[in-house]
């Protein structure tokens, strides 16, 4: 078994009070939370403080914690004899601690294995894990290979965690931060509870073109200066083809132009839009020839683009 | 693939039962008509105040039903707490939402 030091996971000595324990885990809870913290790691690290407390808290599983004595995180190590007999006849190879620790206690002289059985039903686990989509998979739908580590009953009727893959067909119309979910696909209940749940966490990754707001896709369209003055005809890429669009003339920078329909597919039928949004770029090396056609039209323009920021001047 | 299974969204659109949304988010009947009181919830048109059998949420009742139960749970929180608690973080999601949307029209 992997020793873990749930102290050091709550910064806290081995001599802490129930109360400093307590107050060491609030605080952490309140930075890495992951509903509350955009802290990067924040899921990883509040389940192992998470972990840390719940046999922390508990003075009876942190009196038993502390007779496994003090070791180096990761480091293989042995529990005392007796606890084999107790809790684990097939041995604590590949236990997690965290799921020793979890019924240890609720069911005195039976330990964690269950098959003395416990009486009364209980749902199943549920998972909730993120997904990363491509644009192009979220609008058409996809299907993705889940990994899960999933608790299962051995042969000598000990419980450990097994890698299961689940396949799940994600439909079309998911967009960023949309959450679904699968019932009965998680965890399987005992003494006749339900399956848990299966929840997926849907991210976008990002699109070299397109950027996402709900179902509605940006896109930044350039124009020449010439093509924002006398307006134009583009083809644009779409996530189902390119497309003509017409620039109306005296288009302006910042200008949003709305492609019905082109965003992404809602999950019921309708799609959202695209939204072109228009910048002014100029030739970076411009030729004398293109200069010297510059320099005439400013000499023959009355254009003042700054006439607003006058008013009110002294004259 | 025939054994696929296929993820259902969780949105406005789908209507589940009170058991449902009990077994799903993990909160105690109490605490669910607590928070149903303190607005956290809203009932789908067409039920009786007095039968929950005829209670409706939408579907999306389980996100913010599992997560009232996770801030139980790590922060020790009551129903007063977590509707508090899910106000913020609701106006955070929407402030976020305004932000990505008004981000997507900058220009690089």
């Amino acid at each position: 078994m992997k020793y873990k030091d749930y102290y050091a996971l709550l910064g806290v000595d081995r001599r802490a009070s129930q109360d400093d324990i307590k107050k060491a885990y609030r605080r952490l809870a309140r930075k890495y939370h992951p509903d509350v913290s955009k802290e990067p790691d924040a899921e990883e690290r509040f389940k192992e403080v998470a972990e840390a407390y719940e046999t922390l808290k508990d003075p009876e599983k942190r009196a038993a914690y502390d007779q496994l004595g003090s070791h180096q995180p990761g480091q293989d190590f042995r529990p005392p004899p007796d606890w084999e007999t107790r809790f684990s006849p097939g041995g604590f190879e590949d236990i997690d601690l965290a799921d020793l620790f979890a019924h240890f206690g609720a069911r005195p002289g039976r330990g964690f294995s269950g098959r003395a059985g416990a009486d009364f039903a209980i749902a199943g686990e549920d998972y909730e894990v993120e997904a990363r989509l491509s644009l192009e998979d979220a609008a058409r739908g996809t299907e993705l290979a889940l990994q899960l580590a999933v608790p299962e009953m051995g042969p000598d009727g000990v419980r450990r965690r097994m890698p299961k893959t689940v396949r799940v067909r994600v439909p079309k119309g998911a967009t960023e931060g949309e959450r679904l979910r699968i019932a009965g696909k998680g965890g399987p209940g005992v003494n006749g509870g339900r399956a848990g749940d299966l929840y997926l966490d849907i991210h976008l990754e990002p699109h070299p073109l397109f950027r996402v707001s709900g179902h509605d896709l940006y896109l930044e369209l350039p124009l020449a200066p010439w093509e924002a003055v006398l307006g134009t005809q583009v083809e644009i890429p779409t996530l189902d083809g390119r497309i003509e669009l017409s620039v109306k003339p005296g288009a302006k920078a910042g200008q949003k132009l709305r492609v019905p329909g082109r965003g992404l597919p809602r999950p019921r039928g309708t799609s959202g839009d695209l939204y072109c949004v228009l910048s002014i770029a100029t030739p970076p090396e411009p030729g004398e020839r293109e200069k010297s056609l510059y320099r005439e039209l400013a000499a023959a323009s009355h254009f003042d683009p700054r006439r607003h920021l006058k008013k009110g001047e002294p004259a | 693939m025939s054994d696929d299974a296929i993820l259902e969204f969780l949105d406005e659109a789908t209507e589940i039962a009170m058991d449902e949304l009990l077994a799903a988010s993990g909160l105690a009947r109490a605490e669910l008509i607590d928070l149903i009181e303190l607005g956290v919830f809203d009932l789908r048109p067409g039920a009786r105040a007095a039968d929950q059998a005829s209670w409706r949420f939408s579907s999306r009742a389980i996100i913010l039903g599992r997560r009232a139960a996770r801030l139980r749970d790590d922060f020790g929180l009551n129903a007063p707490g977590m509707a508090l608690a899910l106000a913020y973080l609701e106006r955070i999601e929407a402030l976020e939402l305004r932000l990505r949307e008004l981000e997507c029209q900058l220009l690089r």
